[in-house]
Order: C-alpha cells, then sequence, then structure tokens
C-alpha cells in the first residue's frame, strides 16, 4: 500500500520566551503602578485593589495610567516609563 | 523553511487526524498535500518562503507556504489563492487590527469582499445567495482566511478566540460586488484603485443585517430605512457596510444617485446629539459635564460607509454589516497571473 503525505498547517516558528520579573520580597517601600484599559470602572476597580495593598504594606506611592482603550496595546514610551517609575504594576480590565 | 510532513495509510486516517488534532472548523478538510500546495503556490510565482504580511500587533509573519496549506484544506484551487494572498496582506495591515479582533468577545469573522474582474474570472458568486453557499469560490476564500486565522494564528476557538456568541461567517464570508447591473464604477475604483484591477477588502465583520422595503421605489425612503435600523448600531462605530440588491439598485440607477450620495447620504440620517444616544443607552453614560448637544452619527463620517452591489434579481434587500471596534477596512489589490 503507498504510504500519503500532507502538511502541517501550524506555526512552527519557536516562539520567543520571556522571564518573569523577580518578585519582591514585601511591597513595603515599592512603587506601585495602575494600569488601566480604560474599560469603564477600570480605574475604580484598581484604585480598590491598591487601596487594600496599601493596608497590608506600606506602599512609597502609586502611579495611574491610563492606555486609552481597551482594543491596542499600551505605547512602548509609556510601558518604559512605568517600568521606570514602578516597581510593581498591576493591570486590570473590568466592565 | 521545511513545513513539517506526516504520513497516514489512507485519506481517512489523514482526516481523522486533522479532525483529531483540532485542525479543522468542524467540517471535513481536503487533506493538503505538498503536491496540492506547491501547485498553489507555482500559481503565483511564490516560494514557501515568501511573506505575504507581518501581523501588525504580534508582528506574526505570514509565509506563502503555510497560507497555502490553510487554502489547500479549505478547498481553494490554485486560482482561489490570488485573492487568498491579497486578503492575509490586507488583515496584517496594523489599522485592521486582526490580533485583537480575532481574540475578541465581539466575535467577528472576517468578510473578504472582492472587487473587479478577477472574481468573475474564478467563478465568484454576486447573485441570488451572495452571502449564502453553493458557490465554491465564496466558500473556500473566506473559509482559507479563517483556517488561517485558527491554524496558523492561533486563534483557535474557544481558546484564543473568546468570541460570546460568534457568527456563521467564522466558517466562510466572502462575496463579490455585482459589476454586470451595477449603475456604478467598482468599488475598486472607488478605492482609488485604477480601472479593471481587482482588489479584495477585508472587514472585521459582524453578521449582517437584512432589510426588506418592499413597495418603496423612492431612494430616499428605503435609504431612510436603512439609516433608521443604523441608530441601533449606536453612535461612532468604526465602519458600515450597506450592500444593495438588484432592484433597490435599479431605483437607485433610475434616480441618477452615486455611490458617494448614498453614504452621505446614510451619514446625515443617522446624525443625533449625544443626548439622544446617551437616553437610547446606545454609549457609555456621558459624564455630567458633557456637551449633550453634540450632533454625533453611526459613524464619524461618509467615508466610513461602504456601499456596494450585490444579491440576487428578485426582491427589495439590503443588508448592514457592522465593523469590529476600532478596525478599519483594508483594500489590497489582487495580483493576477498573467
Amino acid at each position: 500500500m503507498t504510504s500519503i503525505y500532507t502538511l502541517d498547517p501550524r506555526d512552527s516558528a519557536v516562539a520567543s520566551t520571556a522571564a518573569l520579573a523577580l518578585r519582591p520580597a514585601s511591597l513595603d517601600g515599592k512603587t506601585l503602578g495602575l494600569l488601566s484599559n480604560n474599560k469603564p470602572h477600570s480605574e475604580d476597580l484598581l484604585r480598590m485593589v491598591a487601596s487594600i495593598i496599601g493596608e497590608r504594606y506600606s506602599l512609597a506611592g502609586t502611579v495611574e495610567y491610563n492606555k486609552g482603550g481597551h482594543q491596542w496595546p499600551a505605547d512602548s514610551s509609556a510601558l518604559e516609563d512605568l517600568a521606570s517609575r514602578c516597581d510593581v504594576m498591576i493591570h486590570a480590565t473590568a466592565e | 523553511m521545511q513545513i513539517e510532513q506526516w504520513e497516514f495509510k489512507d485519506w481517512e486516517a489523514a482526516l481523522e487526524h486533522y479532525f483529531r488534532e483540532g485542525l479543522t472548523d468542524g467540517l471535513p478538510v481536503v487533506p493538503p498535500t505538498p503536491e496540492r500546495v506547491q501547485a498553489m503556490l507555482d500559481y503565483c510565482g511564490l516560494a514557501t518562503d515568501d511573506i505575504l504580511g507581518t501581523e501588525g500587533i504580534r508582528h506574526k509573519q505570514f509565509p506563502a507556504g503555510k497560507v497555502a496549506v490553510s487554502a489547500v484544506m479549505a478547498g481553494c484551487l490554485p486560482e482561489h489563492f490570488p485573492v487568498v494572498a491579497a486578503a492575509v496582506s490586507a488583515v496584517c495591515d496594523r489599522s485592521y487590527n486582526f490580533h485583537a479582533s480575532s481574540t475578541s468577545t465581539n466575535g467577528i469573522a472576517n468578510l473578504v469582499l472582492v472587487s473587479g474582474p478577477y472574481a468573475s474570472r474564478i467563478g465568484m458568486n454576486h447573485g441570488v445567495n451572495a452571502f449564502g453557499n453553493g458557490n465554491r469560490a465564496n466558500a473556500v476564500i473566506g473559509r482559507a482566511i479563517n483556517l488561517l486565522k485558527a491554524n496558523f494564528y492561533g486563534s483557535v476557538s474557544q481558546e484564543m478566540d473568546k468570541s460570546t456568541l460568534g457568527h456563521s461567517g467564522k466558517y466562510s464570508f466572502c462575496f463579490a460586488e455585482d459589476l454586470e447591473t451595477s449603475p456604478w464604477p467598482s468599488l475598486a475604483e472607488a478605492k482609488g484603485f485604477r480601472p479593471g484591477s481587482s482588489v479584495v477588502t477585508m472587514v472585521a465583520a459582524n453578521a449582517p443585517l437584512q432589510l426588506e422595503t418592499h413597495g418603496d421605489r423612492d431612494p430616499e425612503g428605503f435609504l431612510t430605512a436603512a439609516a433608521h435600523t443604523m441608530l441601533g448600531f449606536g453612535p461612532r462605530i468604526s465602519e458600515v457596510v450597506l450592500v444593495i440588491s438588484q432592484e433597490l439598485m435599479a431605483y437607485i440607477a433610475a434616480s441618477g444617485w452615486s455611490r458617494a450620495q448614498v453614504a452621505e447620504f446614510l451619514h446625515e440620517k443617522t446624525l443625533r446629539t449625544a443626548g439622544e444616544w446617551d437616553d437610547w443607552r446606545r454609549m457609555d453614560r456621558l459624564p455630567p459635564d458633557a456637551d449633550r448637544d453634540e450632533l454625533m452619527g453611526c459613524v464619524s463620517g461618509p467615508d466610513r460607509i461602504t456601499v456596494v452591489p450585490a444579491g440576487g434579481d428578485a426582491g427589495e434587500f439590503m443588508a448592514l454589516i457592522t465593523s469590529w471596534g476600532s478596525s478599519r477596512s483594508v483594500t489590497r489589490e489582487i495580483t493576477v497571473p498573467t
């Protein structure tokens, strides 16, 4: 019997990988970034989470950024700016 | 690039492998043999590694070989591949936002709208049952894009594709402009391409909404019905496609309306104040300091309304198709092999 051969439709390219950032042992003294996707109430949700974290840790402060819409990635320049100003970031969506 | 090859004892084993691996849309596929894939590439003078486009968000490249594999699986013949290749180039334009539209809960399909003589050369349907079944070219070209989206791009249903409801166009959504009975220059020309060129316009499309307007021969009458239907979509959506069937197009032709006039009329008729849209709950609630008297249309301007003659010769029907989020339709010329 003769075999038949067919091709794989999937992407065979090896995806690039990135290691997770090192986690701080404590949030005491850290600056917390809050990245909103501009959906209704997303900033409210982020502030609520920041408030709960603030009850448990002595945060140095918070930095809020709204990326302007949920359909597009944040500008790379904005992400670089946040990375330079914050120790940890929270990104959230809401409706 | 060498595409990975699988060996099977017979066709049934091959077919079941594609089902088992989740590589179909739920329907059987044509097994993509190296010979069939090569014939697809040869028809367009492409090599396996030629890049047809680089998607604008994840920057994923679409090599012609992998696109041809999906096209064969969908049932395409080599002469369908120039349309598929142009469609892939179109969705890679960043403004289309292929990534977000392929993952969103909105559940859009990738509409493949073909304008120009190449559509009739490959037997595409623009007439009776234009959106429906029964035409190979329409069925397989649209299906090829959706198989590529799932199998190569990774937007697999219920995984990266998080459509809340989806629609049947996600199997295939493809039709041609009616250039036989239309009184207008082609959509390709309307979009600035040279006369006689063939183009594909890609739309991140919600399901078509059909309107019936029997008995009204005045374009102002039946287009008012279309505009009032558009009000239900809400203000400032990205784009709208209005498909008009032959009987209504004959009334438009008799009245001498141009394609641009139709779009301008529709836009004007949907202008409402922000306060009205707010009262209808068709937008996010206005903040207290907002200008409630600001006029807003269903789209931002008539250039966001694409009017296309298509459909059968009996029945006074139109269809409205809205686009996803902020996605823009993108048009690319089809490279026709000589």
